[in-house]
């Protein structure tokens, strides 16, 4: 399951990061680490980024980066 | 003594700066306002103390621009203290780069800065615990309120001076250079390395190792995740949460704009309305000010053409300094005040990253992903400011995307005033140019970006929705005003009499010869081709030479297109040489001519 798998409201915690160095290097950067909690805030129409909040931040993601990070759903 | 102030993005580095330096730089709330290394001297006490304002960054260890110039500051610069901002509502990921710091072996001085955010969103941080478990003393601290202060000042007036002795400094600079120079340490453990096999096989590699040849800023080393763990143990120990609290109404205002279904709808909307608006106060302005003005300009005319000689610098002057003073107050100015109120509303809120977001999709069809909104609708204030807000793409084809279309296609506030009024003024086709200026733009995005391949990996931090202040707000509109004044005014009046002088010297007549040639490429006459090849100057001085021609409306339409479509002015050509250097600047030109030329030729076929 990925990030892209939320739905609005959701929590779920992140499990891996499938990804390239580079792009992998700058999710740990923004805190998506394994083992955070993070919320689905939105998802933008047309397979748009989605907002996700961590903490007390939000951070918006295009969708093939959401597609990378494995997650599991806790409710 | 000289301080680096250091922190993550949008934590409000300049703004506690300003309060702590009596400074004035502008802060904004979107990550990624202050793009350059900036030093101050502030004196505190006795003290002269050099501050070095940094842009924020997550990592101290990762590739990148900033990144790299931060590093190049410690080395060239005897830094005796890091002023670590952090946001006090965010602590754990924060605390990261603390950790890497503190590993730098300077004396770190934490700030927990908007602590009155924190609160009122019920987080509270124990600050003693906190500087106990760092070892490094740890400072509450609010820019807006000034809270904490004092407690600054003292600490600062007590650092002494190179407080680091050079053992430590020495070890602290191979424990740098080994990160930096991704070696690993030697005589590793086979239990160690095979440890390092398995990573690498499950995509966690740790640059560490040595067992491959990728450089350590691009991926997570051990020590990486040792920081994040143990900033994560921190933050847990000190912060706790009081629990569920009532939303404010700010809180739902953005829950509002972040929505999946109403977000970008309501954001499209207030962009209309703010054009809309952009337009009207043009419109509405243009008469009273022209009105006020014709009474002064006629005493300017009857005056100079009373007390110079008779002859064509008679004529040249009292023609002249009315005409280019009337343009530049009757349109350009209330144009660029409406587009720096606009802007600074949109800045300082946290809507313009919102914009990023929203449009990021279809950024992407035309090879713009969603930062490049920044820098793009940043140009239509000035594009000078806006090529060093490039940097906020995370790659240079990225950026040299963003600079091109930044160069030829985005009008900025002047140029727009400019435009509108030659357009009025012939009677040109406002649908066709505009037509035109989109279509480039979609067409170069999508050309440039098919040439450029590039990594789909959109990821942005969205500050908060923040009421804006009224007094930064003020100041920004001031400072984007002032080039009405510096750049606009001067250079319109001087541009004023030198096209006047040339029509009435008759010196124009040389390209008459052009003529039939301009007439069977572009369908206009050879001056108005002389006005594409002044846009190289500045481009909102070009509808000026036009303004003294006889066009139809066709010929003003494809004059206009071609005008609104060619080469950056100048300040934008020096900016562009900084950044991204000259070969970068010769391609954005070829591209500008041929750019022109092809609309030109273009238009010229069709209408």
């Amino acid at each position: 399951m990925t990030i892209n798998d939320m739905k609005p409201g959701q929590s779920a915690r992140i499990l891996k990061l499938n990804r390239g160095l580079r792009a992998g290097r700058r999710l740990f950067e923004m805190g998506l680490v394994p083992g955070t909690r993070v919320k689905l805030v939105s998802r933008h129409p047309f397979k748009g980024p989605v907002v996700l909040q961590i903490a007390n931040t939000q951070i918006a993601l295009g969708r093939k980066m959401a597609n990378s990070v494995e997650i599991e759903i806790q409710e | 003594m000289a301080i680096i102030v250091i922190g993550n993005p949008n934590v409000g580095k300049s703004a506690a700066l300003n309060r702590l330096s009596g400074s004035n730089i502008l802060v904004s709330n979107y990550p990624g306002t202050s793009t350059e290394i900036s030093a101050n001297s502030v004196k505190i006490g006795k003290k002269e103390i050099t501050v070095f304002d940094t842009p924020g960054i997550y990592s101290i260890f990762s590739e990148g621009e900033e990144q790299k110039a931060i590093r190049d500051l410690f080395a060239m610069e005897e830094i005796d203290l890091i002023l670590n901002i952090v946001d006090a509502s965010n602590l754990e990921r924060n605390l990261v780069l603390s950790y890497e710091l503190m590993d730098l072996g300077f004396p770190v001085l934490l700030l927990l800065n908007q602590i009155d955010r924190a609160r009122s969103l019920g987080i509270r941080i124990n600050e003693r615990l906190l500087s106990e478990l760092l070892q490094i003393p740890v400072i509450p601290f609010s820019a807006t309120t000034g809270e904490g202060l004092q407690e600054v000042l003292k600490v600062l007036e007590r650092t002494p001076r190179g407080k680091k002795d050079a053992l430590a400094k020495e070890e602290s600079q191979e424990k740098k250079e080994s990160q930096f120079r991704e070696v690993s340490p030697v005589g590793k453990e086979s239990l160690a390395q095979e440890r390092c096999f398995t990573e690498l096989r499950t995509g966690q590699c740790n640059g560490h190792c040595g067992l491959c040849s990728i450089p350590a800023t691009t991926c997570m080393s051990i020590a990486d995740w040792g920081r994040v763990e143990k900033a994560r143990t921190t933050a847990y120990m000190v912060s706790s949460n009081l629990g569920e609290r009532q939303r404010i109404l700010l809180e739902k205002t953005q829950a509002f704009f972040d929505s999946s279904l109403w977000g970008t709808p309501v954001l499209l909307f207030l962009a209309y309305l703010a054009f809309v608006l952009l337009l009207k106060f043009v419109a509405i302005s243009e008469g009273p000010i022209t009105a006020l003005l014709e009474p002064l300009n006629q005493t300017i005319e009857s005056f100079l053409s009373q007390i110079l000689p008779p002859g064509i610098i008679n004529t040249v002057l009292s023609k002249a300094i009315p005409e280019g003073l009337i343009i530049p107050f009757s349109i350009i100015m209330p144009a660029m005040l409406m587009v720096a109120c606009i802007m600074s509303l949109l800045e300082d809120s946290g809507l313009l990253p919102r914009y990023s977001v929203a449009l990021e999709r279809t950024g992407s069809f035309f090879g713009i992903s969603g930062e490049a909104i920044i820098p793009l609708s940043l140009g239509f204030g000035c594009r000078t400011p806006a090529i060093m807000a490039s940097r906020i793409m995370p790659t240079a084809s990225q950026r040299f995307i963003v600079i091109t279309l930044l160069s030829i296609v985005v009008p900025c506030a002047a140029t727009l005033g400019i435009l509108a009024s030659v357009i009025a003024a012939f009677q040109a086709s406002l649908p066709i140019i505009v037509g035109t200026m989109i279509a480039v733009l979609m067409l170069m995005g999508f050309v440039l970006s098919r040439l450029m391949p590039r990594e789909d990996a959109f990821i942005y931090e969205l500050p908060p929705l923040r009421i804006p202040l009224w007094s930064n707000v003020g100041k920004k509109i001031k400072m984007r005003f002032s080039g009405f004044f510096t750049e606009v005014l001067p250079l319109l009046l001087i541009m004023s009499i030198a096209v006047r002088a040339l029509l009435e010297s008759g010196f124009l007549e040389i390209f008459h010869s052009m003529e039939t040639f301009t007439r069977f490429l572009f369908g206009i006459p050879a001056e108005a081709f002389i006005a594409v090849l002044v846009t190289i100057f500045q481009r909102y001085l070009a509808p000026l030479v036009l303004l003294n021609l006889e066009l139809t409306p066709r010929e003003a339409t494809i004059a206009i297109s071609m005008i609104a479509l060619s080469l950056p002015c100048l300040p934008a050509m020096v900016m562009t040489v900084r950044e991204i250097g000259w070969s970068g600047l010769v391609k954005i030109l070829g591209l500008g001519f041929l750019t022109s030329c092809s609309v030109g030729i273009m238009l010229n076929l069709i209408l």
